[in-house]
């Protein structure tokens, strides 16, 4: 375990003690939320493929389960610290508490790098992660999904073990399935249709007509996808995308001012999401630096790549002619830059409100699992719209009501759902 | 009727009732003809009848929102459905096809949200944009399917809402509409499909839900009898769902001038025979079977027995008499109960008459043209409740203005092929040497299944041909029940350029009078004929079967004569006559 200057938990905790006092919270309510109410670290031993034993740190943080049973990814990552994993696990339980579903905060990992392992020894990883927690685990205690380096394929090594452990089939102790082995159809495209749905409703406050607008989107992987596309099917223009260049280690953005067109681009994109310049000069784009997306003359930017990428230096190169930003990826405004889009009368639907629908649609997964019964993907994504659209007005709602941001807005909601729950529980 | 921009029609704000708008658009694109219709009558009611002008009634249309084409192309496209438009597929391996698609991510949450909010039944029709492009009517081309919208589980209700829209899309594919749009000279690319989703009016009355009248007003009469003139225009109504008009059932006609003219019946047995006994209703219960491909998946047909117990013939049935042999006006009185509507129209307690004269003055006026619109009712059931007329849809009606004229000694001659003293139409016709005939000879009602199938290849060859063809046959054309007529659909006749409706001993029925094609029969001003086996001069059998032979089947014969056939038809004086020299 790596220690680091930024420690995500304390920021995390700095940000629950700003909302704790607009509400009001009273001092039992903050302490509870203010840390996990369970932390797992254990040893994981595996045997290597040449027949070494090396050990593994592992987690899991199960922030609160008020709501719900908790619910949260598994990291794979050499650089992992316990103190991530609170801070991220806190991040579920207001994501899941916005977006209205019954469910808690919870976050794993493992201190490993997946890269220097064989598929052997990541499923070995992967089982000895269950038998430590298996306890813990379950499709009403805490429902483990695939994160930063974990896939589906690790996904269903963890559910075997849990099941073989139990003697049951219990697909709902897992998100993040393949279809047809327990996953929901529609998962895909969630998180960027949520963005969407989302911007749509924001638009339409303001009262701009889709078809009218222009965006500039930052990434062109899974989440970026979806969003470009059903923006542009409702009627926007997507006029610039960017993406990460694995060979120039650098990232470079692509901008054909009468519209993106995402299949053409998906037919030069790699699996990672790195679209070749060279293809894309052919088709038409033009190829411009990474951060040049920031910098369109467009009326929304999609951030949906990585986090702290609008900041206080860069703020400034964003368009006048911008009125909404949707945060399709995790932290991806910084606070002075928040404070500086606030001054210039951009509306921003903040990180935890725009992405969580991947978060609604892996609810409804575990709901399907738990019937064994599988909706169409019409199905999926219209009940996935509707739990996107009602977050999103009562957030707005109370922003407007009370004057404040929408971010500001978004936690508060969060925070006394959540302190709602403990209390109606007699917790506090 | 201008044409009708989006953009003057509101998006749906996922409140379907309670948004203040009675009328608004999901999705981008086209609305369609029947939106268009909608539109107008709307705006027609809010200029002509204005509030306070027939106190204590609402005058309004459903509440109704319409998904615009680009759902359809955006469908079609995501689910590489476009290239059945043009494949041999049948139309049932096509619905199911259309089943199995997923709704464009942009409207499912509007979709969701309208059935979340909404318990009770929706209509939901085809709006197609040739529709509104040609005035033309789809008619039994396109398919409507009513749903009952009250099942507990929002998930259900939205699956069903689904599966009622993916099968209106299928008919835009199906063999019958291509057929069809040949005939209109169009193509199926040139179609595209709105859907409207509306409140179906009317109340639950245990497990029915239904109006207690629908109608259609017509502001030309093509039927006029006794007094009445062509101009006055024409009602017909019937209880319950407008399903039993628009296919042709036995309904209620009255002329608006002259609403309480005794009925063309020789005794009150006669009239008990001849009117409205069965009507259709959205099912409440439990449908009989999960099917949804079938367009009455959630229909049910009751008797006027059910209707009493649900006390919705106080305003519209009257009691036969048996012992007087005659019909007394309400339900007063022990008795068999005939549905009259006499306590409706002439009792003048209510101002029905009144609102729909006036509707079908103004649209006309509006339209500058001869309009048909169809409305439901929901009758006051006690002293000083509203009546509510709610339109469901409008569209002009085509009238030829030609000047035909038939002497007698024209139909002594001995070219006569036939003569009918009962038509449909108004002109004159020399074009056509095709006769497609049912065999008389082989003619039997169980058959008529199999003639419907023989018809309709017949017709799609005629098509591929450019040859428009005289059609005879036995029973009520169109007819749901095949012991009373060849039930064929209007996609598979709809080449014929006339149509002759012909009795037989064996199939000694009431004739339609083209009453189930009324509208494709008076927009495409198809001649149509009917001919009673009984009455002279009848069919010259002798000289079809002479003619050139050009493709027998089981129960149908496809001749062509060396010269064209002569047809007139006088809609005004109600004759006709076709010659073959």
């Amino acid at each position: 375990m790596t220690s680091k200057s930024f420690n995500p938990f304390e920021m995390a905790q700095s940000q629950f003690d700003s909302v704790a006092r607009s509400l009001e919270l009273d001092e039992g309510t903050r302490q509870l939320l203010r840390h996990p109410l369970r932390e797992f670290s254990f040893a994981i031993p595996v045997r290597m493929d040449d027949g070494k034993v090396q050990v593994f740190r592992g987690f899991r943080v199960q922030h609160n389960d008020a709501r719900g049973p908790c619910k949260g990814g598994i990291r794979f990552h050499p650089l992992e610290t316990l103190d991530t994993v609170r801070a991220l696990s806190m991040w579920m339980t207001w994501k899941c508490a916005i977006a209205d579903i019954p469910l808690g905060g919870a976050k794993g990992g493992v201190v490993c790098d997946p890269h220097n392992l064989s598929m052997r020894e990541q499923e070995l990883v992967c089982r000895g992660w269950v038998r430590q927690l298996a306890k813990n685990l379950g499709p009403t205690v805490d429902i483990p999904a695939p994160d930063v380096m974990t896939s589906a394929q690790h996904m269903l090594w963890i559910l075997d073990e849990f099941e073989a452990i139990y003697g049951e089939r219990l697909p709902g102790t897992i998100t993040g399935k393949p279809v047809g082995m327990g996953g929901s159809l529609g998962r895909t495209e969630a998180t960027g249709f949520g963005v969407v749905f989302t911007l749509r409703e924001a638009l339409n406050q303001l009262g701009i007509r889709v078809k009218d607008t222009t965006a500039s989107v930052q990434g062109f992987g899974n989440v970026a996808q979806y969003a470009v596309r059903l923006y542009q099917q409702i009627g926007g223009t997507v006029t610039c995308v960017s993406s990460w260049d694995q060979q120039d280690q650098t990232s470079y953005a692509f901008r054909k001012r009468d519209g993106v067109d995402v299949d053409q681009l998906l037919a030069v994109t790699d699996r990672f999401g790195g679209i070749d310049k060279g293809r894309a000069k052919e088709l038409g784009y033009e190829v411009l630096p990474g951060d040049e997306w920031l910098a369109q003359p467009v009326d929304i930017l999609i951030p949906a790549a990585m986090e702290n990428q609008i900041t206080g230096d860069n703020v400034g190169r964003i368009s006048t002619q911008v009125k909404v930003i949707a945060e399709g990826a995790n932290g991806p405004t910084a606070p002075e830059a928040d404070a500086a889009l606030a001054r210039a009368n951009v509306f921003l639907i903040p990180d935890f409100l725009a992405n969580a629908g991947g978060v609604v649609c892996s609810y409804f997964e575990q709901v399907q699992s738990n019937m064994n019964y599988f909706w169409a993907k019409d199905d999926v994504l219209g009940r996935l719209d509707l739990k996107m659209t009602s977050a999103f007005v009562a957030v707005s709602d109370l922003a407007t009501r009370r004057k404040i941001s929408m971010r500001d807005a978004a936690y508060m909601i969060a925070i006394d759902r959540v302190a709602k729950a403990c209390r109606d529980r007699g917790w506090v | 009727m201008t044409k009708l921009s989006p953009d003057e029609v509101p998006r749906f704000t996922r409140e379907f009732f309670g948004g203040g708008e009675c009328f608004s658009r999901i999705g981008e694109g086209e609305l369609g003809g029947k939106a268009r219709g909608l539109v107008f009558i709307k705006n027609t009611i809010e200029s002509e009848i204005a509030a306070g002008r027939f106190p204590g009634v609402t005058v309004d249309i459903p509440t109704t929102t319409v998904i615009a084409t680009g759902v359809f192309d955006a469908f079609v496209e995501r689910n590489g459905l476009a290239a059945l438009a043009t494949s041999d597929t049948p139309d049932d391996r096509i619905a199911l096809a259309f089943q199995a698609g997923e709704m464009p991510v942009e409207v499912v949450g509007d979709l969701r949200a309208l059935v979340e909010q909404v318990h009770t039944p929706l209509a939901v029709r085809s709006s197609s944009l040739l529709e509104d492009a040609m005035f033309r009517p789809f008619a039994g081309v396109y398919q409507t399917k009513m749903i009952p919208n009250n099942q507990p589980d929002p998930n259900v209700r939205f699956r069903r809402l689904l599966e009622a829209i993916k099968f209106v899309y299928a008919s835009v594919y199906s063999r019958r509409a291509r057929s069809y749009l040949r005939t209109c000279d169009r193509s199926i690319a040139d179609e595209k499909m709105a859907v409207i989703i509306q409140e179906v009016v009317g109340e639950r009355h245990d497990r029915r839900f239904y109006p207690d009248l629908s109608g259609v007003g017509r502001s030309y009469n093509f039927y006029p009898t006794g007094g009445a003139t062509p101009d006055e225009g024409v009602v017909n109504l019937a209880l319950g769902l407008g399903k039993t008009i628009v296919d042709g059932g036995v309904t209620w006609s009255y002329s608006p001038a002259h609403p309480g003219a005794p009925p063309p019946f020789g005794s009150a047995s006669d009239l008990l025979r001849n009117t409205q006994s069965e009507f259709w209703a959205v099912n409440m219960g439990d449908a009989p079977e999960y099917d949804p491909v079938a367009e009455t998946e959630y229909l049910v047909k009751s008797d006027l027995h059910a209707a009493e117990m649900d006390d919705t013939l106080r305003w519209t049935a009257s009691t036969y008499d048996g012992q007087r042999d005659r019909v007394v006006m309400g339900t007063g009185v022990d008795g068999p109960r005939v549905l009259t509507f006499a306590p409706l129209l002439e009792m003048h307690d209510l101002p029905f008459q009144d609102v729909v004269s006036a509707l079908l003055d103004a649209s006309g006026r509006a339209f500058g043209a001869a309009v048909e619109f169809e409305f439901a009712a929901l009758l006051p059931r006690e002293r000083g409740a509203p009546l509510r007329i709610a339109f469901l849809q409008v569209r002009p009606m085509v009238v030829s203005e030609a000047e035909v004229s038939i002497e007698d000694d024209e139909l002594a001659s001995p070219a006569l092929l036939l003569a009918s003293d009962r038509v449909m139409g108004n002109g004159a016709d020399d074009t056509i040497r095709d006769v497609v005939f049912v065999r008389p000879e082989r003619f039997e009602a169980r058959d008529t299944r199999a003639i419907a199938g023989e018809l309709e290849r017949l017709n799609l060859r005629l098509l591929d041909e450019g040859r428009r063809y005289l059609l005879i046959g036995f029973g009520r054309w169109g007819s749901s029940d095949p012991w009373l007529g060849i039930p064929v659909a209007w996609g598979d006749i709809c080449g014929a350029g006339a149509i002759v409706e012909a009795t037989l001993p064996s199939m000694n029925v009431e004739l339609s009078q083209g009453s189930h094609f009324f509208h494709n029969i008076t927009s495409f001003q198809v001649s149509y004929l009917a001919v009673r086996h009984d009455r002279q001069p009848n069919i010259d059998w002798d000289w079809l079967r002479a003619q050139t032979l050009v493709e027998e089947t089981e129960h149908v014969c496809h001749v062509r004569s060396a010269s064209p056939l002569r047809i007139k038809v006088d809609g005004r004086s109600g004759r006709g006559a076709i010659w073959h020299a």
